[in-house]
């Protein structure tokens, strides 16, 4: 199976949602999506941090340094109120956007 | 929020290393989790890595999010502060109203005060004229090496020079500023009127605003109506802007002219302070019977001026690039110096002595002339040090009045800082709430300023009309206040704010208790000091008010030689009218009996030259005495017999001038004491001659006392009187009546009486000499009305300020007059303790004061009269007064001291 490039935006959202489950570090959310997308997106790891902070200056998460599984410092990241709201408000846009485009594409 | 830039540094710092923290455990737990899977170390280390991508670009973009992100925080929070401040000083205002309305106007009319002089000064001192590269304007002086000279020259000599220029369209000339009546319609209007060459505009780069502008063909000797140019002040005042004026027809002193357009707006000449109305070309000066200030010499004053060469009365203006100027001055003083030679050979010895000292010089006149300019420079220094003394005084007042809020505020203030805020937070508050109140008090100083300008150009102007001034465009005044209320701010807030942040935790806390002895703490010496400063200040203010005042009390008192209570004088220009000469003594004759017919009217006269207005000066011979040039002069006037009867001029020796005295009749000469004595060395002189010529044709028949009849502050000048009887040419000015009861009900019936006589005859203004006194004392009585107001200003703030303070002293010591009182203390002892105290503030204070005042009274020195600018008198009253105005002001905490019940006192403790 070959690896989709990840449309402009569907981080900001897979983060979110990501979130959505609870306070986790970097490298949780991306174990997390990489293992529940099955590896279907190619996605460099590190492209995670640039929108893990520019989410963080949005207001729609906010971090904090704390300890790992191992014990070891890590930051954790969770969603705010906001960020619950804006999770919601995408989920919307982004079910409207497939229905159309799945709408168009079904066999007539 | 402001930190140190180092500060910042490291927290960024800190900040980018948390991104590479963040990065690396990515890779480690991914690097862990594959070697959990199977992998080697080393293989599950370059997997980890190469999965997660450009690490470095990743970690720059981070950090970049990560720094925008601080940066619109530190902003967010600084505007927040910011707006939590201004929220406080706001609230705080609303709360005390009372406190805030004093605080606010005291900030407007220090801060208002100070706009409206800067903008006079501004406008005068600094402006350069409102034309293109006004830095290339020269005007051409006439000068030797001991005087200044002057500007004049005549028409003649403006065409040789400019012949001798590079480019002899650069070189213009223009005629003094001379009264002009132009009728439109069947108006009537007084004028101000300028006479200037074809390419004068062109030189100024003047353009149109309508029409066109004077252009060379326009200066034609033909028989056209002479063209002519309105100032935009002008045609607005009397045309209401009307586009249709240019083309028409007016009349100038009786002369059609055609007025071919108007001059581009802000434009009203080159000399500040005076706005011309029309400018007609140079060869239009014998058709419309213009006669502006001129020097002659071989001359005829009575044929056209520009064919002439021995009139002197055009001013000329070059535009010559700055690098140029040296040069083409060089130019026209070889052709001056040429133009001398020949002269000279002319000339006698004295006169040859002066001509060859004399040379010529191109001034840079970027802002123009100004007579104006030199009569208020010293007032406007002198003033511009007043204001500043009473913003200082404000400021120093308003920093008491915080020191006290602050002092009540302090608890508070402390209760934040231990809560973990920064000090410099706290300063910033403090700052930031005197700056608020600052700028409101300066927005509020604008409408000041705007009524203050206008006054002060209405007051200081000799003419019923304020000074036509072109004061500071509206961005320039209010970028003024506002640096100044800011600073204004800065200083008013500083010395609280020092305090806040020096003051530890402790003070703060103590703050809120009682402190015993009179110097609790370091709070109350500031507050005293600021108190004693205001002192010093006001004392300044106060001692120059006085010697101001008696400058003007001086000059008031100075007989003027002649009576001036019950005399009219109506300012006649009878020239302009456009009589014939021959016309003219039906007219005088016409005019005297017609007034005499006036109810009131005691006696009536005719003169050339009326009083405060310029007369000419002549040189004369005696026989046998040689005086050198420049003291051979006299001014002279031609005045009818009841002159001296009807202006109150006692006549020492001698007979007045009888109606016997007529042209073909022996010439004779009344004289004043001071002409008598510069000529003859004494005043016995009835009988002698003297004269323009050889014989001598001239005999004195009387002897005058001597009168200021220029202005009070000039000595009186050596005066020659003719009877108008014997200059039949000579076209008057001035018509004086002497009245029996009061002056002002006759005012009116005179102007009737001169309208019967002819409808036409412009009359200037009919004013009472008293009213024409008065004005000559204008500059004087508004900086005396100006120093007092500043000093009564100061004294109330200092009043204030010294009662704030005492006041705040003997509650925070209530607790230690109780024990005082208690121990025996009289109620009289506890008063004079505290009135001891406020006498020790203003001691110190005025002992500052006369240190100030010692410059202070340098700047004042050409503006006082009849006293020095030191004047010790004035000092010792100021002083005086400000002791009274401070014991008043500390009496009545003194009496609330004494008032204090001991037991309620010592309990609340």
């Amino acid at each position: 199976m070959s690896t989709l490039d990840l449309l402009q935006g569907t981080l900001d959202l897979l983060i979110l949602k990501t979130l959505s489950w609870g306070p986790m570090h970097g490298y949780s959310v991306a174990r997390a999506i990489r293992e529940r997308s099955d590896g279907a997106f190619l996605i460099e790891e590190g492209a995670l941090y640039p929108a893990l902070h520019r989410l963080e200056r949005q207001g729609w998460i906010e971090s904090e340094w704390g300890l790992s599984e191992n014990n070891r410092k890590a930051k954790f990241y969770q969603l705010t109120a906001r960020g619950r709201a804006q999770l919601r408000a995408e989920l919307a846009t982004w079910k409207r956007y497939t229905d159309a485009v799945a709408g168009v594409l079904a066999p007539a | 929020m402001a930190r140190l830039p180092g500060i910042r540094r490291i927290f960024r710092h800190e900040r980018d290393g948390d991104v590479g923290a963040e990065m690396q455990f990515h890779l480690d737990a991914r690097t862990d989790d594959l070697t959990r899977a199977g992998l080697a170390p080393v293989e599950a280390r370059r997997v980890a890595i190469a999965e997660f991508g450009d690490r470095e670009r990743y970690q720059a973009e981070t950090v970049r999010i990560d720094r925008g992100y601080a940066r619109t925080v530190r902003v967010r929070e600084f505007l927040w502060s910011v707006w939590y401040d201004l929220g406080y000083t706001l609230r705080g205002l609303r709360r005390s109203p009372g406190f805030a309305a004093a605080t606010l106007l005291t900030l407007a009319l220090g801060i208002g005060a100070n706009t409206a002089v800067w903008t006079i000064t501004d406008a005068l001192m600094r402006r350069p004229l409102p034309i293109e590269h006004p830095d290339e304007l020269h005007a051409a002086r006439r000068a030797d090496r001991s005087d200044g000279g002057d500007y004049y020259h005549s028409y003649p000599r403006f065409r040789r020079m400019q012949a001798t220029m590079p480019e002899p369209s650069s070189l213009a000339a223009m005629s003094a500023m001379n009264r002009m009546y132009v009728t439109a319609g069947d108006r009537l209007e007084p004028a101000v009127g300028q006479l200037v060459s074809g390419n004068w505009f062109g030189v100024l780069r003047v353009r149109a605003a309508a029409g066109r502008t004077l252009a060379p063909s326009d200066e034609t000797t033909g028989d056209a109506a002479p063209a002519a140019v309105l100032s935009d002040g002008f045609w607005t005042r009397q045309f209401a802007r009307d586009p249709g004026v240019v083309g028409t027809t007016v009349r100038v002193n009786g002369t059609p002219v055609r007025v071919i357009g108007v001059a581009g707006s802000g434009f009203q000449g080159l000399t500040i302070g005076q706005s011309v109305d029309l400018w007609l070309p140079l060869t239009s000066q014998w058709a419309v019977r213009y006669r502006g200030n001129m020097s002659a010499s071989d001359a005829d004053l009575e044929k056209p001026w520009p064919a002439q060469d021995g009139i002197h009365w055009l001013t000329l203006i070059a535009r010559v690039a700055p690098s140029a100027a040296v040069r083409v001055s060089g130019a026209l003083d070889r052709q001056l110096r040429e133009e001398l030679e020949q002269e000279m050979t002319r000339m006698d010895a004295a006169d040859r002595a002066h001509a060859a000292r004399e040379h010529l010089v191109l001034d840079a006149i970027p802002r123009g002339f100004s007579g104006i300019r030199d009569r208020y420079a010293d007032p406007l220094r002198v003033l511009t040090a007043s204001v500043g003394l009473v913003l200082v005084i404000a400021c120093a007042n308003l920093a008491g009045l915080l020191l006290a809020r602050g002092a009540a505020r302090s608890h508070e203030l402390a209760v934040r800082v231990s809560l973990g805020a920064r000090r410099t937070r706290i300063v910033r508050h403090v700052l930031t709430d005197s700056v608020t109140v600052a700028l409101l008090g300066g927005a509020l100083s604008l409408l000041v300023a705007h009524w203050g300008t206008a006054v002060l150009l209405r007051s200081a102007s000799s003419d019923p009309r304020p000074i036509p001034l072109a004061v500071g465009t509206g961005l320039r005044v209010i970028g003024f206040t506002l640096a100044l209320s800011v600073l204004t701010g800065l200083v008013v807030g500083g010395l609280p704010a020092l305090r806040v942040s020096r003051a530890g935790l402790y003070d703060a806390f103590r703050g809120t208790g009682r402190v015993v002895g009179s110097r609790g703490g370091h709070r109350v010496p500031l507050g005293r000091a600021l108190v004693a400063a205001q002192i010093a200040l006001s004392l300044v203010l106060v001692a120059t008010a006085g010697v101001f005042v008696r400058t003007l009390r001086n000059l008031l008192a100075i007989d003027p030689g002649y009576e001036h209570t019950q005399v009219i004088t109506a300012r006649l220009d009878v020239r302009a009218a456009g009589y014939d000469y021959t016309e003219l003594p039906a007219l005088y004759d016409r005019l005297l009996s017609r007034v005499a017919t006036v109810p009131g009217v005691r006696s009536a006269s005719l003169s050339l030259h009326g009083f405060a207005a310029s007369i000419g000066t002549s040189a004369f011979a005696v026989p046998g005495r040689t005086l050198p040039p420049g003291e051979n002069n006299a001014q002279q006037n031609y005045v009818t017999p009841e002159y001296f009867a009807t202006v109150g001029m006692t006549l020492v020796k001698g007979r007045r001038f009888a109606p016997t005295d007529r042209v073909g009749g022996p010439r004779v000469a009344i004289v004043s004491e001071s002409m008598a004595r510069h000529f003859f060395g004494t005043t016995d002189v009835i009988g002698q001659r003297f004269g323009t010529g050889t014989p001598p044709e001239l005999e004195i028949v009387g002897l005058v006392r001597d009168a200021r009849v220029n202005a009070l502050r000039e000595a009186p000048p050596r005066l020659v009187y003719f009877p108008l009887a014997q200059g039949p040419q000579e076209y008057i000015n001035s018509l004086e009546v002497r009245v029996t009861g009061r002056p002002e009900p006759v005012l009116a019936s005179l102007r009737t009486a001169l309208r019967n006589v002819s409808p036409t005859l412009p009359v200037r203004e009919i004013v009472t000499l008293s009213d024409l006194l008065e004005r000559g004392v204008s500059r004087e009585r508004l900086v005396a009305r100006l120093a007092g107001s500043f000093g009564v200003l100061a004294l109330l703030l200092a009043g204030i300020g010294l009662y704030g303070v005492m006041g705040h002293s003997v509650w925070r010591r209530t607790n230690e007059m109780g024990v005082r009182l208690a121990l025996g203390a009289s109620p009289g002892g506890v008063r004079m303790l505290v009135l001891r105290e406020s006498l020790a503030m203003s001691l110190a204070g005025l002992v500052l004061g006369f240190v100030l005042l010692l410059p202070i009274q340098g700047l004042t020195g050409r503006l006082v009269y009849g006293m020095s600018p030191r004047d010790p008198a004035s000092v010792v009253i100021a002083a005086g007064i400000l002791l009274l105005v401070t014991t008043v002001a500390a009496f009545v905490p003194a009496w609330r001291a004494s008032r204090i019940d001991p037991v309620d006192a010592i309990r609340a403790a």
